[in-house]
Order: C-alpha cells, then sequence, then structure tokens
C-alpha cells in the first residue's frame, strides 16, 4: 500500500465514526433516548435529618441485588439503591440490614410506605419526600 | 490554594519530562509532545501523591508545597545540562487531513456535550464506583469509611482511586461538583487524544500524527466514554504514555534509560487509575524483556513503576476489600473454566462480534483486524506491540476464569478495555503501516 491510500482508507473510516457518532447524538439520541434527571435532589431534603456519618438500613419496595455482580444489575431497585448511595455519601447503606437503628425507606410507589411500616417494624422519624423517608424501629 | 495545586500540577509534571528528555525541545511538536505527557504525568502524580498524604495522614498543602519543591529542583537539575535537540521527522501533511481531524475533534467535542446534557451525573460507572469514591474522599476524614466492605459489591471499593482522588482535591478547591468532575474527564479525552499523535509526528511525520489522532478521536464511543467520566479514558492516557515513552526510546540508537524510568512511572500511574492498569504495567516490562531482550532497559521501565506499585500494595493490603472477582472465585471454579473449551469458545465468538460492533467502534475494529491480519501477519516486533499482544492474552484469560455470567460480563466491559487499549494500539498500528510503504 502507498502512503496516500493509507491516508485514504483512514480518512474513510474517520468519516465513517464521525457519521455515526453526529447520528447517534444528533438525531437517533434525542428522538429515543430521554434526558436523566439529576440525582440529587430525590434526596435533598431528607438531608438534614441524616447523621454525617455511619451505617444506615435501607428499604424499597423493589428488588436489590445483594450478591455477585451480574444481571440483576439491570433492575431498577438495584440502580435506585446504588443512585441513594451516591446522593448519600459518606453514609453506607445496608440494604434490609435488620439490625440498623436508622433506616431509609427509598419507594417507587410511595403508596406502599404503610405497608412497609407494618412489615418490617418501623415507625417515621421524617417524611419529607414522597417516597423517601428516615424511619426507625419501632 | 488553587494556585498551588496548579503550580504542584506544573511542576512535578515539568520535573518528571525534564529528568526524562536530556535534550532541548526540537521543535513544536516535540513541545506540545512533552506538555501533553507532564500534564498527564503531573495530574496523576497529584492525585497517587494525595492518596499517599491521606493514607499517611499528611495534609494537602503539605503534599502540595513537596510536590512543589521537587518538581522544581528536577526541571532546574535537568535544565543545566540540556544535550542539542533532536529534530522530529519531516513528513508533511495534506491540508486537507488538518480539516478532517478539525472537523472529527468538533463531532467529538459536540457528542461530549450532549452527552453530558443528557446524563448530569455522567455515566453509571461515574456514579456507581468514581464520583461516589470521590464524594467519599471529600466528604469524610476516615478512609476506612470510603474503602467499607459494607459497600455494595457495585461500588468496587477496592478499585485504586486516582480519577476521584483527582476530583476529590479539585471539589474541595473549586467548589462545582459537576464542571469539576466533567473538567477532569475532558482534560483526559484530550490527553488521549493527543499523546499518541503527537508522539506518531515526533518520529514518522505529521502525516502519521494526524492519521493518529483521527483515529483516535472519531471512535464512536470515545467520547460517551470520556463524557461518561469512567476512568477507562486516564488509564488509556497513562498507558499510551507508557507505550509512547517506550516508543520514543526505541526510536534513539542512545535508548534513554532515563525515559523508559518515566514509561514505568506512567505505567505505574495506569495500575493507581484501575486494576486492569496492573496487567498492563505488567505486559508492558514483559514486552521490553521479550522484544528487546533488554535487562537494564526492563529494570529501568520497572523502577518507574515502584512508586505506584508500592502505594496500590499498601492501598490493597490495607484498606481495600475483597475484590468481587476472588471473592466469588474458588480452585475448583477456576480450574473449571480454565479446562471449559465451550467457555473459550464461547468467549471467541463474543470478542469476534464485538469487532464488527458498528455503534461503539464505527468500523475501526474491523480494519485494525484486517490490518493485523492481512497486512502485518507476523507477530509484534516492538516492545509496546508485544506487550499488547500479551494485554490482549492476559484479558482472554481473566475472562475465561472470572467467575460471573459470561454474557454479562464481556457486554458490560469488553468496550472499556477497547478503549483502554485503542489509542496503544494505533501506536503500534500506524507506524507498521508507515515501514509498509516504506518498502513500496
Amino acid at each position: 500500500m502507498t502512503r496516500e491510500q493509507i491516508t485514504a482508507a483512514v480518512a474513510a473510516l474517520t468519516v465513517v465514526g464521525m457519521a455515526r457518532s453526529a447520528w447517534f447524538h444528533f438525531v437517533a439520541e434525542p428522538r429515543h433516548d430521554v434526558m436523566r434527571t439529576p440525582i440529587d435532589p430525590r434526596y435533598d431534603e431528607l438531608r438534614p435529618f441524616l447523621p454525617r456519618s455511619g451505617q444506615l438500613g435501607y428499604v424499597s419496595d423493589e428488588g436489590v441485588a445483594t450478591g455477585a455482580p451480574g444481571r440483576d444489575l439491570d433492575l431498577l431497585g438495584s440502580r435506585r439503591f446504588d443512585q441513594a448511595q451516591y446522593a448519600l455519601a459518606p453514609l453506607v447503606l445496608r440494604y434490609d440490614d435488620q439490625g440498623a437503628a436508622l433506616v431509609i425507606a427509598d419507594l417507587r410507589d410511595p403508596e406502599r410506605l404503610q405497608e412497609i411500616l407494618r412489615e418490617k417494624g418501623l415507625v417515621v422519624v421524617a417524611h419529607p419526600t414522597p417516597g423517601v423517608a428516615l424511619l426507625r424501629r419501632r | 490554594m488553587m494556585l498551588l495545586a496548579v503550580a504542584a500540577i506544573a511542576a512535578s509534571g515539568a520535573g518528571l519530562v525534564g529528568a526524562a528528555f536530556r535534550e532541548r525541545p526540537g521543535d513544536g511538536v516535540d513541545r506540545a509532545l512533552r506538555l501533553c505527557l507532564g500534564s498527564a504525568l503531573g495530574l496523576g502524580t497529584w492525585s497517587a501523591a494525595y492518596a499517599c498524604s491521606r493514607m499517611l495522614g499528611v495534609s494537602s498543602a503539605a503534599k502540595d508545597w513537596a510536590l512543589l519543591a521537587l518538581g522544581l529542583c528536577s526541571f532546574a537539575a535537568a535544565s543545566r545540562r540540556r544535550s542539542a535537540p533532536v529534530p522530529s521527522s519531516r513528513e508533511p501533511a495534506p491540508r486537507w487531513l488538518w480539516f478532517l481531524l478539525a472537523a472529527a475533534c468538533a463531532v467529538a467535542a459536540a457528542a461530549f456535550f450532549e452527552h453530558n446534557r443528557r446524563f448530569p451525573d455522567g455515566g453509571w460507572d461515574a456514579w456507581m464506583i468514581w464520583n461516589m469514591r470521590a464524594r467519599f474522599l471529600e466528604r469524610t476524614s476516615d478512609l476506612r469509611t470510603a474503602f467499607s466492605s459494607g459497600l455494595s459489591f457495585r461500588a468496587h471499593a477496592d478499585y485504586p482511586w486516582l480519577v476521584p482522588g483527582a476530583v476529590a482535591q479539585a471539589v474541595v478547591l473549586a467548589g462545582r461538583e459537576r464542571i469539576v468532575s466533567e473538567a477532569v474527564a475532558a482534560a483526559f479525552g484530550i490527553l488521549a487524544t493527543a499523546i499518541v499523535p503527537l508522539s506518531l509526528a515526533r518520529v514518522h511525520g505529521a502525516r502519521w500524527g494526524l492519521l493518529g489522532a483521527s483515529a483516535v478521536v472519531s471512535v464512536p464511543s470515545f467520547a460517551i466514554f470520556t463524557s461518561n467520566q469512567q476512568a477507562d479514558v486516564p488509564l488509556a492516557v497513562f498507558l499510551s504514555s507508557a507505550a509512547a515513552l517506550i516508543a520514543l526510546a526505541y526510536s534513539r540508537p542512545e535508548r534513554p534509560l532515563g525515559m523508559l524510568a518515566l514509561a514505568g512511572f506512567a505505567a505505574g500511574l495506569g495500575a493507581w487509575t484501575k486494576n486492569e492498569g496492573s496487567l498492563y504495567a505488567a505486559c508492558l516490562g514483559a514486552g521490553l524483556l521479550w522484544r528487546a531482550r533488554d535487562l537494564r532497559a526492563t529494570l529501568a521501565f520497572a523502577s518507574g513503576a515502584v512508586p505506584a506499585g508500592i502505594l496500590l500494595l499498601a492501598f490493597k493490603l490495607t484498606l481495600a476489600p475483597p475484590n468481587d472477582l476472588t471473592y466469588f472465585s474458588t480452585p475448583a471454579l477456576l480450574l473449571a473454566h480454565a479446562l471449559d473449551p465451550l467457555r473459550w469458545g464461547d468467549l471467541l465468538v463474543r470478542l469476534f462480534r464485538r469487532i464488527v460492533f458498528f455503534q461503539s467502534f464505527g468500523l475501526w475494529l474491523f480494519a485494525e483486524a484486517v490490518v493485523v491480519a492481512f497486512v502485518i501477519r507476523r507477530l509484534p516486533s516492538t516492545p509496546v506491540g508485544a506487550a499488547l499482544l500479551l494485554a490482549s492474552a492476559g484479558l482472554m484469560l481473566l475472562y475465561v476464569l472470572q467467575p460471573h455470567s459470561l454474557d454479562w460480563i464481556v457486554r458490560t466491559s469488553v468496550d472499556r478495555l477497547v478503549i483502554q487499549l485503542w489509542p496503544t494500539a494505533v501506536l503500534v498500528t500506524l507506524p507498521e503501516l508507515a515501514r509498509t510503504t516504506a518498502r513500496t
């Protein structure tokens, strides 16, 4: 191959790559994908009620994967748990920890709070946002 | 404090590069290459020194003063014994290639900003691992909390923390967490695009530099990974810096040991960026030994990797919780996986399918496979080429041995590995092509 042929081939590959990027970011994604909302605001109202550090329990009305990473990463509950952990660092959240004195409830369906309180033997400490509450053992 | 931090980064980068490059800068390409290498290594050193200071209980300001002093001393000492410049290769590039690269950079930059807008907290890895760790580092003085075994395995608290260390420090200094983490990601993206092309331009001429830059920046997933604030792009920067320094050293008859030691230092920073970085550092050392058959060069490289190696070892032995790959593995499972021909076959099929995965890579991986199979047609002759081959073999072995579902782990990780290795693959492939044109 001559250097001109190599240059032309690399240029063609570059154009293909650019076209793919432009199509994806400026045509396909705006049409078919949603804008993500920032993670932090969901937990902002809860912060004043939380300790500055330590471990807290975490309960949800969705499944949260606790074992080895795998397909269950795709569970929406796992994603919500991970996002809560990100938002509330440096607190360490423990899913369904029966021994935790304080527990965060993070619910997809806010109507299920009473059911979870009954099931887990918890009472509300603060409930600043629909679906997000700080609980303690009864 | 902000000025002190910037001065510490600049001085440590200048000191490291000054110590390795014994001659005066030859031209603009040489200056730009040194600037980019110095920026990458300075930023990495600043973060690695932060980790040391946190683990030893030293204040961040004292660490920055120490970096500033050491960097200035090293730079001043190097400036006194500079030899005559080594000129860059003079092969020019067609003008239209500059316009093509400018267009590719513009598309990648626009994609970066669009993706940032769509994903305000970055990609999954950013908020699940890297920026979460940065928040722990920034918000608590207790390192045991930041690396608590109580955290989910998905948080990967065992990962080294070069990127979180840089982001955490920058957030403390500048506030505005979102902009800071995006700026750190953008800086590494620019360096990943610049270092290999400048190194190619230095040794082979402007044409090959521009082709290299186009080959890195127009990979569709490159802008996405940069915007996602994943550590794969910083790892690509340190791996390609190490590779570029080795390639530069071997382009000179005297094989300067200082340059090889700096390559080892860069590879060590890669090991402090992600776990895969340790494999790449080992493969670069092995590649040197295999292809250069030069023990002094290999030892110089290894000595450069020692500081980050000690830091990584200290972290893994004192703070890091178990890695999920080792935690869920047993000797029986490892043996069963290693001896399972179906698992090897399954892996090969999945990897071949990824080569033609247009969404992530356009036609770049396919073209690379065609060039290796039909144009180069031999085992790599350079230390960096050998290192890439060894790294690919090592990654395949890890894929087979690891305890998770092969489908899941390949699907979620192989694009990252390609992004980590791609600039270095470009650095190896284009000179091989340049050599074929020299014969025609």
